[in-house]
């Protein structure tokens, strides 16, 4: 029993040694940043100051609530900090609500039996074979004012050009509109599988005691695909939490001045623009633990039984 | 008892010969990573336009045919996009790799330097080698220089479309009246089908040749920013002016208007040396000109001045060196400067090919050197940073209407001071 558990370590071996060097490794790195002051003029010889970062950031979370409580909603729409958080959630749920309805649609949808239904799955699946780079700056050029396919488009019923990166509003839901559409086919994937594992029977004898297409959706075909569309939902909230290039791209590194930017974003500037390499550790390890937090919440979702 | 001896007896044996395998594997898959390879390449990150590029590589196959002494080198270039430069240089030199030679506009090496990045020109190449040099073009900090330019310049002139004007005016208020002339709406549809301008109205690099025009300057002596003033301002007034008057498209970045431009959609351009050869590619009978002085002040426009420079990587491989050292001398070699000139149109940095009668004459380059003769240069100090980081957002706001230009003006100093203050933490 002891060899074969021994063999079987020389054969996790190698992933052990890869997951060690490509996660293990660059989180500590990272932890071990955030406590340093390593920026520019730190670079070389960065020196440990504790948990100096950390305090700051510490002390953004809390400074609109040092205020008296009337002053609370100007504080927090003031604070730069409560601004992003703000928006990042806001980012986060928007594309997440459309991934899902429209991923489960188109789904649902290709499991019937269609005229020429390999070719609409390829179609669907199209954004997201796409490099998100491409997909990205194509949609930037998409949303000008003047030039852009959309205004044009929205022209011709008789709507006035949006002023697609000149506004916070419009800017936001520029690169919201491109993830949508980057987005969904994986939640299609995903649902297409599940959907075809589930037996027919069930919705037959659903039928026979007269459950109705809602209620077969909700009480057959949402459970039974709970097992696969929650992994999606982990998966899908992480991505788009640190969705650095859709925003980035698309809003051409926060149109209009710097409105546009999420947690990711904003650490990605601090980092690789002022060089403020521990800040940005810190701030890392801070997103890491509000994700924790997301993927816990799931996974006590997850494990409430089907049936 | 027999049976199980035996069985075990197979066993060992096999597990003998899989865990040296392993090894082996792991061995060699690690073997690939290490830096033995470095000691025979010479690798040269850019950010360099596609002509450029092309050019470089002409350049590099020339290197080859004169230095056969190197011939066991590979010599490599790695193109990256602006930003993306900066980022994988920096990861790069956390984990004391990267290229041997990095190249971009000389504003990055500031903060490169500044991070230890870098080897000092003269560790590498004799002091001698400098003095082929413009001694304002070489970026100079703490003492050091840290890189060698191939073109000096960088700079935004204006850039006429002759098909669409005869003549260029020298004052703004002449131009603009002529602006307004050559916009045409021919369908009345309120989106004009030409334009009298085109330039990336977003970037604060824009900005900047009319700060100077309204008397303005980005940082003072000591490198502190003076953003905070009448001429910012002003400055902001005159651009946003110039977008209601509706002589530019709204939301026009760069990519936009050097489309407009190519498709001889627009009268003038403000842009770089890096673009003049595409207009000319593009069937474009183009002139340049300096940027229109400001009526108002009196004063010209000073589009910021830089060099595209080779930077040495501190943790070059020692064995590169002497082959890194040869290249280097050639890429911002007179020969290879002048090519560049006559070929992008590009100003030379080497003081021998500056020299060249051909582009003493040539009236691209008279234009191109009166503007540089009219702009400043460029800070390379990291603090610049900050203060284009400033104005980028603020400078926008104005550009939508949502702020007013004296208010942006001390919103992009106190920006800008916040942000240097941040980055000495």
């Amino acid at each position: 029993m002891t060899n074969r558990r021994g063999l079987a370590l020389w054969f996790l071996l190698p992933s052990l040694l890869v997951l060690a060097g490509v996660v293990v490794y660059p989180f500590v790195f990272n932890l071990w940043i955030s406590l340093t002051n390593w920026n520019m003029f730190h670079f070389q010889h960065p020196q440990f100051q504790g948990l100096e970062h950390y305090a700051k950031i510490a002390r953004m979370i809390i400074e609109p609530f040092g205020r008296p409580l009337a002053e609370w909603p100007a504080a927090l729409a003031a604070n730069e900090f409560y601004r992003i958080f703000g928006k990042t959630f806001a980012w986060t749920a928007i594309n997440l609500v459309f991934h899902f309805t429209l991923g489960l649609g188109a789904a649902l949808l290709l499991n019937r039996k269609l005229p020429a239904r390999g070719l609409y799955r390829a179609l669907l699946i199209l954004p997201w074979a796409m490099p998100q780079y491409i997909s990205a700056l194509t949609w930037r050029g998409m949303f000008n004012v003047e030039y852009g396919v959309i205004n044009q488009l929205l022209s011709q019923i008789g709507v006035a050009p949006v002023p697609w990166f000149s506004s916070e509003l419009w800017a936001f839901l520029a690169p919201t509109i491109t993830n949508i559409w980057l987005g969904f086919p994986f939640v299609m994937v995903i649902a297409l599988g599940g959907l075809q594992s589930i037996p027919q029977e069930l919705y037959e004898a659903a039928r026979i005691d007269g459950a109705g297409p809602v209620r077969r959706f909700f009480k057959i075909t949402l459970p039974m695909l709970k097992p696969v569309l929650l992994p999606a939902l982990v998966l899908g909230t992480i991505w788009t939490f640190n969705n650095l290039n859709v925003i980035w791209l698309v809003t051409d590194q926060g149109l209009p001045a710097d409105k546009t930017h999420i947690l990711v974003t904003y650490v990605y500037k601090a980092a690789f623009f002022y060089y403020r390499y521990g800040y940005a550790a810190a701030f890392s390890v801070f997103i890491f633990l509000v994700l924790a937090l997301i993927v816990r919440g799931y996974d006590r979702a997850a494990k409430q039984e089907v049936y | 008892m027999k049976s199980r001896r035996t069985l075990r007896s197979r066993r060992r044996p096999r597990r003998s010969v899989f865990a040296p395998a392993l090894l082996l594997a792991l061995w060699t898959l690690l073997g690939g990573c290490s830096r033995t390879d470095r000691a025979r390449s010479v690798v040269v990150w850019e950010q360099m336009d596609p002509k450029e590029q092309e050019l470089f590589d002409e350049h590099i196959a020339q290197f080859r045919e004169r230095h056969p002494e190197f011939a066991m080198f590979s010599i490599e270039r790695v193109h990256y996009r602006v930003e993306d430069l900066q980022t994988q240089f920096q990861t790069a030199a956390l984990a004391f790799g990267g290229p041997s030679l990095v190249y971009g506009p000389s504003d990055k090496i500031g903060p490169y330097s500044i991070m230890g990045l870098l080897m000092p020109i003269d560790e590498l190449l004799p002091t001698t080698e400098l003095a082929r040099f413009q001694p304002e073009t070489l970026p100079t900090l703490e003492g050091e220089v840290w890189g060698l330019p191939d073109q000096v310049g960088n700079h935004l002139t204006l850039v006429a479309n002759l098909a669409l004007v005869d003549s260029i005016p020298t004052d703004t208020d002449t131009w603009l009246r002529q602006l307004r002339e050559t916009t045409i709406d021919r369908d009345g549809d309120g989106k004009p089908e030409q334009y009298g301008l085109v330039f990336n109205l977003l970037e604060p690099f824009w900005l900047v040749p009319w700060l100077g025009g309204f008397g303005g300057v980005v940082m003072d002596d000591q490198s502190r920013p003076t953003l905070n003033t009448p001429a910012m301002a002003q400055a902001l007034v005159f651009l946003s002016d110039l977008k209601k008057s509706r002589v530019v498209p709204l939301e026009c970045d760069y990519p936009l208007a050097d489309t407009i431009f190519k498709e001889g959609r627009a009268a003038y351009i403000i842009n770089g040396p890096w673009s003049w050869q595409g207009y000319r590619d593009a069937g474009l009978d183009i002139r340049l000109a300096p940027l229109p002085m400001v009526s108002s002040t009196g004063q010209w426009p000073a589009p910021l001045i830089s060099a595209k420079c080779y930077s040495i990587n501190r943790y070059l491989d020692p064995g590169t060196r002497e082959c890194t050292a040869a290249l280097l001398a050639w890429l911002t070699g007179p020969e290879v400067q002048l090519d560049l000139a006559r070929k992008l149109g590009v100003q030379p940095g080497d003081l021998t090919a500056a020299a060249a009668p051909e582009l003493l004459v040539d009236p691209l380059m008279m234009a191109s050197r009166e503007q540089i003769a009219r702009g400043r240069l460029m800070p390379i100090v990291p603090e610049m940073r900050a203060v284009w980081d400033a104005m980028r957002p603020f400078y926008q706001s104005v550009m939508n209407g949502e702020l007013e230009p004296a208010a942006a003006a001390a919103a992009m100093q106190a920006q800008a001071d916040e942000t240097i203050e941040v980055m000495h933490e």
